[in-house]
């Protein structure tokens, strides 16, 4: 496999075991021990995939997401304290991908990773259509969102959480489902990965976030995109 | 109790009103009536004594005359007097005639001292009317006469006045009545207040004083009263000080605690995976390490989860769960040999389901402990406004008197058994409380412990697609 991973963790026994764990299994891994280090890495050589912090000296995990989103799409997984929502719920909207709670188990995060590192890969799988959701026009190939023309930068998660949910269209899928689909979470995901998510998305293809006629939720059960 | 001191301070009031109007009305009249009486009586008995011996005896003659005792009678009625003449021989002679068989009436005291000669008197009703009679005999020996004065018209002023003392009197209770009532309220608004002051604290106002307005007994008592809510203020506060310096130290000491923890996880999460590559001696060491890793995580996890019960932030997100399917969900990765006892329909209920699943978790974490082995019965009920779910084992149970207690933090029934945290159960109680439930605990008969989690059942549940409001994002937690 050999993926290059970016790993900002400022704790050195956290740093030093996990950096071991995924050695092990295979990945290149680089080292960073706050978050201006962190950014000079990323900025300095590439990476398939950036394993970050929240809690770090100098420049925080959030800031560095933000950072880094800014020039590129590559997975972001963060490592968030356990119970904490709002380390969740800002470190999605600054554009993580996933995230893993401390304290975790090596082979949980690399199985992490490795869902990550997946659904960045996946390719176009020969499927070359054109997917129509409302108003909105979806590149599956290209894998870029377009409203009436005008591209709508979305992140590789929501581009493929709208995708799951056009391709099912007027069907309900459950918040389980989803995180089985898109995050590749077999059990015990969190289904506020889901909603924050699906808020992010309807922020940028709503014409009215407030009042989503696109993607709905349906109490009780999950979210359907309209048929 | 205010309002019956109120009623009986009222009542005293108004019966000492009343009683001193009565000796009063009581009083006058009497003086009224006796003043008219003798007023009456004094002035006829002077016309009487001047008419007997001075004005009579020239008039009348010796033996008089029918024609002399006519005219006499028709002079004194023209001075408004009625008369009897009683001749020594002969009938009575009354003016006007219709009086002629008064004298019949005339008490026998009278008519016997007017006899002897002397001038008497009596209040008499005659013919009808009342009557004052004053009598004599003319020059002390001639006829008597009897002189009858209408004092119907003393009569009418007593009664007049009977009426208005009456009627002042009722006047009077009615005014009292009200006067007394706002005298009563005047004097225990002190203590009315006081009572809003007391129930104010009772509800955890502790800045509620009695106002001190006056220096007498109230007023000192008043201070009394403010002086013992000082200190209760004071105790209360000090000791809610001390509470959050301690749930603070806790917390403080839970968050140190996560980043080694955190490292010790990732650490053992290698190691594990190595334990057979170790030599022997050093392999039963990593695997108590790995072991004991996993209890430390449980109890810092813990501890952090109950110090953000402490700091109050927890917020509820309530949906539509089905309970039926989640009880199977938690029971399926936390204690797979539990028998269900589901009713056949399904049950909806609006609530946490996150928060759910870590109570049902603790207490099948629970009776896995302390009734290892044991069968375990997760059972739902569930009726229009209230829904049960109970998770009853076959374990030891609880000693009677502690039953209570092993919803308190670091309870541990049997303290010989390390397992869990000691502080599942608690956890549990608390998020019961944020889901508006509760946690209740018994042996059952026949041995074994059931505790059983109620929650109340809300309004029934939405139509359409209420969720898609913004107030309805799934809050944060």
């Amino acid at each position: 496999m050999d993926a290059r991973i970016l790993l900002v963790e400022d704790d050195p026994s956290i740093r030093e075991v996990t950096a071991i764990g995924l050695s092990a299994a295979g990945f290149d891994v680089a080292t960073a021990a706050d978050g201006v280090e962190g950014m000079e890495r990323f900025l300095a050589e590439p990476f398939d995939l950036v394993l970050l912090d929240i809690m770090l000296p100098r420049l925080d995990g959030y800031e560095v997401c933000r950072q880094i989103r800014r020039t590129s799409t590559v997975p972001i997984v963060m490592l968030t304290a356990r119970g904490e929502a709002m380390d969740v719920v800002v470190g999605l909207e600054a554009g993580a991908d996933d995230y893993v709670r401390k304290p975790f188990e090596v082979p949980e995060l690399i199985a992490r990773v490795r869902s990550a590192l997946r659904r960045a890969n996946a390719g176009p799988a020969g499927e070359t259509a054109s997917l129509r959701l409302g108003p909105l026009s979806i590149d599956v190939a290209g894998r870029t969102v377009a409203r009436d023309g005008t591209d709508i930068p979305v992140t590789r998660t929501e581009f493929d959480l709208l995708l799951e949910l056009v391709r099912h269209a007027g069907q309900v899928l459950s918040r389980d489902v989803l995180l089985d689909r898109v995050w590749g979470y077999d059990y015990l995901g969190d289904s506020r990965l889901v909603d924050v998510a699906i808020q992010r998305l309807r922020s940028k293809v709503e014409t009215d976030p407030a009042a989503p006629e696109l993607i709905q939720t349906v109490r009780g059960a999950g979210y359907k995109a309209s048929r | 109790m205010l309002s019956g001191v109120r009623g009986r301070l009222t009542a005293t009031i108004v019966a000492l009103v009343v009683l001193t109007a009565v000796v009063l009305g009581v009083g006058a009249y009497v003086f009224v009536d006796t003043r008219l009486h003798d007023q009456a009586l004094r002035e006829a008995a002077d016309q009487a004594g001047f008419d007997l011996s001075v004005l009579i005896p020239s008039r009348l003659g010796d033996p008089p005359t029918d024609e002399s005792m006519r005219k006499l009678g028709d002079d004194f009625q023209r001075r408004g007097l009625d008369t009897i003449i009683v001749p020594p021989s002969g009938q009575p002679f009354a003016t006007p005639g219709t009086l002629t068989t008064a004298y019949a009436s005339i008490p026998d005291s009278v008519r016997s001292l007017v006899d002897r000669g002397q001038i008497a008197y009596a209040w008499q009703p005659l013919a009808g009317r009342s009557s004052l009679v004053v009598a004599g005999r003319v020059s002390g020996t001639g006829p008597a006469i009897y002189f009858i004065r209408d004092t119907t018209a003393i009569d009418d002023t007593l009664a007049q006045l009977r009426f208005a003392l009456g009627a002042g009197g009722i006047l009077l209770a009615l005014v009292a009545v009200v006067a007394a009532r706002q005298v009563a309220r005047g004097v225990l608004a002190p203590v009315q207040e006081a009572a809003r002051t007391a129930r104010r604290i009772a509800h955890g106002d502790l800045s509620a004083r009695v106002p001190v307005s006056s220096t007498d007994e109230f007023g000192s008592w008043a201070e009394q009263f403010n002086e013992m809510v000082d200190t209760l203020e004071d105790t209360i506060v000090r000791l809610e000080a001390a509470q959050t310096q301690n749930r603070r130290f806790v917390a403080d000491v839970s968050h140190e605690l996560r980043t080694p923890v955190a490292a010790l996880v990732a650490e053992v999460s290698i190691l594990r995976d190595h334990l057979d590559s170790l030599p022997p001696e050093s392999r039963r060491a990593g695997e108590l390490v790995v072991q004991d890793v996993g209890r430390m995580r449980a109890l810092v996890e813990d501890l952090m989860e109950l110090s953000r019960f402490d700091a109050a932030g927890e917020q509820v997100r309530a949906e539509p769960v089905d309970l039926g399917r989640l009880i199977r969900d938690v029971a399926n990765a936390r204690h797979r040999d539990a028998v269900l006892e589901l009713p056949d329909d399904r049950v909806v209920a609006e609530t946490d389901a996150r928060r759910l699943e870590r109570i049902l978790g603790n207490l099948l974490d629970n009776a896995r402990e302390h009734a290892p082995g044991a069968l375990v019965v997760v059972r739902l009920r569930a009726t229009a406004d209230r829904i049960a779910i109970t998770v009853a084992d076959r374990g030891p149970g609880v000693p009677l008197d502690r039953v209570d207690r092993i919803f308190d933090r670091f309870y541990m029934a049997d303290p010989s058994r390390r397992g869990g945290s000691g502080l599942g159960l608690a956890i549990a109680a608390e998020h019961a409380a944020l889901l508006g439930g509760r946690l209740r605990a018994r042996n059952r008969d026949g041995g074994g412990l059931a505790i059983e989690l109620l929650l109340r059942v809300t309004d029934s549940l939405p139509a359409g697609d209420p969720a898609a409001t913004p107030g309805d994002e799934p809050a944060l937690r």
